[in-house]
């Protein structure tokens, strides 16, 4: 058969290919991926945006869980204050119903059981970003306010509503507890109780403050009962975003599997890659200079 | 039997040897021309002279180019497959870069974004600044649509553009086809050497292969071109000029003689552009169009169903173009974004408070249903990932495999019509020599010749 008298284009090819896979190798090497647009693993792009997605998930569960955290941590900390106002009221109760102290004295322990009160019912009314606590879902106006017709009665304009808030897929806590399951509960109202020690210290009669000092110490019980929701939250939310950053771990190694080059094999298919293409100059170099049969025809 | 018998072959001879000559010259002159042919005499005894028929001298009975029309066919089929393959995957390269998994502000990116704004603002719904980011969000979402879809319109526009050039460099072609058609004709009638017409028909239809597939018949008047479904595009010396014309699409279409062949052209780098502007865009801008109608109508059927931060119904979210009909006939491209303030987020269930989440958790929960034709938006993104890198994928792997087929092909056809310099250099020193016998022949013959006629002569020895 007759050979091919045209070495030269297929010379071209062969360089092309070669240094079509050096370029390739150096890519993989400095981006530090295997894949690097769609044309590339159509599949294993298709599923990083998958993964990324999910990824992009994962980081906003966390966010809002940390932001919950902080909510939750503080309403956790203004009834901490709350059961210490409480825990006041109930000693000045005990104090005044042991029938020792004068009516004067009455007077001025009623005076510090108000001041309890109002301090209550600023905590009840406590903001957080703009946001009251514990008002349900109507967030946006103070939930405890003084009856119009009676200043001494504290009215709940809150609602009784839940929010709640995405943690994970197809998981959610409630991000509040309302007023009316804390302060205002029926048979345990902290501000009446409050208001009816201060009245009975008012009028002296033992019995009747010892009664007092007993709601009062009834309604302490409840806003503690209250309490344990929010710490029970934060517990979960704090397993949760442990769970989520194991996941978070996971998507990425598993992204990483996909796409990530190997930067030994890459940096050895450069080299390879390297030596096909000195080796096609040389030859076709070699092969130029070769003499024909004109050489020697004279 | 005689010697002017023997004058007559020798100048046979010198003659032929001459002619091998002339052809080694041209072979030589032509090595590097595209479509060339080498060439070789065919040379044959001639008609015995002289008395007795005892000395037979030499003739050129043809010039022949050596030449291998099935593999020339095969060469140019699979030319234009592979231009058709690479003008697919260079003309799509652009957009496949909106659908990577890197691209900062692609629809997947931004959509996830969104989402997130969304869940931020679950956790404090009243919080205005988280509302703000909200709407900032969903205007990301808008304007990666928009960006996404006039991406996809310019690389419509770029092959659409070169559907036009294509056509006028085919009808170039084709007229020249025609002309070489005619100029062969009258050299057959004629009866003189056709091969240059060939040569250059060869070299003129391996640059059309690469423009458009087409269909040859050798005919009486020469080579007949057609396309694949048989409408003409040159017969004898005349050519059907291929013309544009707009389609309702604004793109233009190839016609010939007043047929449209449009979607006839399977090769080239016509085939190619034609291929990926009229099915490959065309589809994604209708799969794009209805993730955006999709998308915007589930925003807003969720938002309309709820109460925004000032107590009052929502109202749509997005702009899709025409929500009653149905038709999402450009929706990607001209989405927008209809609140003007993040309070007009309908985070509150229907009579809610200012504080509820409840129709924003419906909201975050989009992210997770199958409002996007079946899939969840995510799902509807990767899913064009991955169609539009398998189609260039595809059209890569395509375009190395016809490389490699046509690498052999034409090493073939080189070892076959390719001019050899050994090949020549040792034709050339035969011819000389076959030269310089019969030179040395005629100056034997001339030499005998002297001798007779000397014999009448005598020396007067005087």
């Amino acid at each position: 058969m007759r050979v091919n008298p045209n070495y030269a284009s297929d010379m071209v090819s062969l360089m092309d290919q070669a240094q079509q896979a050096e370029n390739n190798a150096a890519q993989e090497l400095s981006t530090g991926r295997r894949v690097n647009l769609p044309s590339d693993n159509p599949a294993a792009e298709a599923t990083m945006i998958d993964e990324n997605s999910q990824s992009a998930a994962i980081d906003q569960y966390t966010a809002s869980s940390d932001s919950l955290t902080d909510v939750l941590n503080t309403a956790n900390s203004t009834l901490d204050s709350v059961t210490t106002l409480l825990q006041r009221a109930v000693s000045l109760g005990v104090e005044g119903a042991n029938g020792t102290n004068n009516q004067t004295d009455l007077n001025s322990i009623a005076a510090e059981v108000s001041g309890i009160q109002s301090q209550v019912i600023a905590l009840a009314n406590t903001s957080y970003a703009g946001h009251y606590l514990f008002a349900g879902t109507s967030a946006g106006t103070a939930p405890y306010v003084a009856d119009a017709s009676d200043p001494t009665q504290i009215d709940y304009v809150g609602n009784d509503q839940q929010n709640h808030v995405r943690i994970g897929t197809g998981l959610s806590v409630a991000s509040n507890l309302p007023g009316s399951s804390i302060f205002s509960q029926s048979g345990t109202n902290v501000f009446d109780a409050l208001q009816s020690l201060v009245t009975a210290l008012q009028s002296g009669d033992s019995s009747s403050i010892a009664t007092a000092e007993s709601s009062v110490s009834d309604s302490l019980n409840a806003v503690d009962t209250a309490q344990v929701f929010y710490g029970n939250t934060v517990d979960e939310l704090t397993t949760n975003e442990t769970y989520l950053s194991q996941e978070k771990l996971n998507i990425t190694t598993y992204q990483n599997t996909l796409v990530a080059s190997d930067t030994a094999e890459a940096a050895t298919d450069v080299t390879q890659a390297e030596t096909v293409l000195n080796a096609t100059i040389a030859a076709a170099a070699q092969i130029n200079q070769q003499a024909n049969l004109l050489t020697y025809l004279h | 039997m005689g010697l002017t018998a023997d004058l007559n072959v020798s100048m046979q001879s010198l003659l032929a040897a001459t002619e091998s000559m002339d052809v080694t010259t041209t072979n030589i002159a032509n090595m590097n021309t595209p479509g060339y042919a080498r060439r070789s005499v065919v040379l044959e005894e001639s008609a015995p002279s002289g008395g007795d028929g005892s000395t037979t001298g030499v003739d050129v009975k043809a010039i022949q180019s050596i030449r291998d029309t099935v593999l020339n066919l095969s060469i140019n089929a699979a030319t234009s497959q592979q231009n058709l393959s690479n003008a697919v995957s260079s003309t799509l390269s652009p957009v496949q870069t909106m659908f990577s998994d890197t691209a900062s502000g692609s629809i997947g990116s931004t959509i996830d974004s969104f989402f997130s704004s969304l869940q931020e603002l679950s956790t404090s719904p009243a919080d205005g600044s988280l509302r703000a980011q909200v709407l900032t969000s969903a205007d990301n979402v808008a304007s990666s649509f928009q960006s996404t879809a006039s991406v996809i319109t310019q690389a419509q526009q770029q092959a659409d553009r070169s559907v036009v050039q294509q056509t006028s460099d085919a009808n170039s072609l084709l007229q020249q086809i025609a002309t070489t058609n005619g100029q062969m004709s009258t050299a057959q009638a004629l009866g003189q050497s056709t091969n240059s017409d060939q040569d250059q028909l060869s070299s003129l239809l391996s640059q059309l292969s690469a423009i458009v597939d087409y269909q040859t018949v050798n005919s009486s008047d020469g080579l007949t071109l057609t396309t694949s479904n048989g409408t003409p595009l040159v017969v004898g010396n005349t050519a059907y000029a291929l013309t544009n014309a707009l389609n309702p699409n604004g793109f233009n279409d190839i016609y010939a003689g007043g047929t449209d062949i449009t979607g006839t052209i399977q090769g080239g780098t016509l085939g190619g552009e034609l291929q990926t502007r009229d099915q490959t865009l065309a589809t994604l801008t209708t799969q794009l169009d209805q993730f955006a109608y999709q998308f915007a109508q589930a925003v807003n059927n969720v938002q309309t169903a709820g109460s925004d931060g000032n107590g009052k119904s929502g109202v749509a979210m997005f702009n899709p173009p025409d929500t009653t009909s149905g038709d999402a006939t450009g929706a990607a491209s001209s989405i927008s974004v209809a609140l003007t303030s993040g309070s007009q987020i309908a985070a509150a269930a229907s009579g809610g408070a200012s504080g509820d989440d409840t129709n924003l958790a419906k909201m975050v929960d989009l992210q997770n249903q199958s409002i996007i034709s079946g899939d969840t938006p995510d799902e509807a993104f990767s899913n064009l990932t991955f169609n539009i890198g398998s189609t260039i994928s595809e059209a890569n792997s395509n375009s190395t495999a016809t490389g490699n087929i046509l690498a052999q092909l034409q090493n073939q056809q080189s070892s076959v019509e390719g001019v050899s310099l050994d090949e020549e250099s040792s034709n050339l020193l035969l011819y000389e020599r076959s030269y310089q016998a019969a030179a040395k022949i005629i100056s034997t013959v001339d030499t005998l010749m002297g001798n007779v006629l000397d014999m009448g002569v005598t020396d007067p020895g005087y």
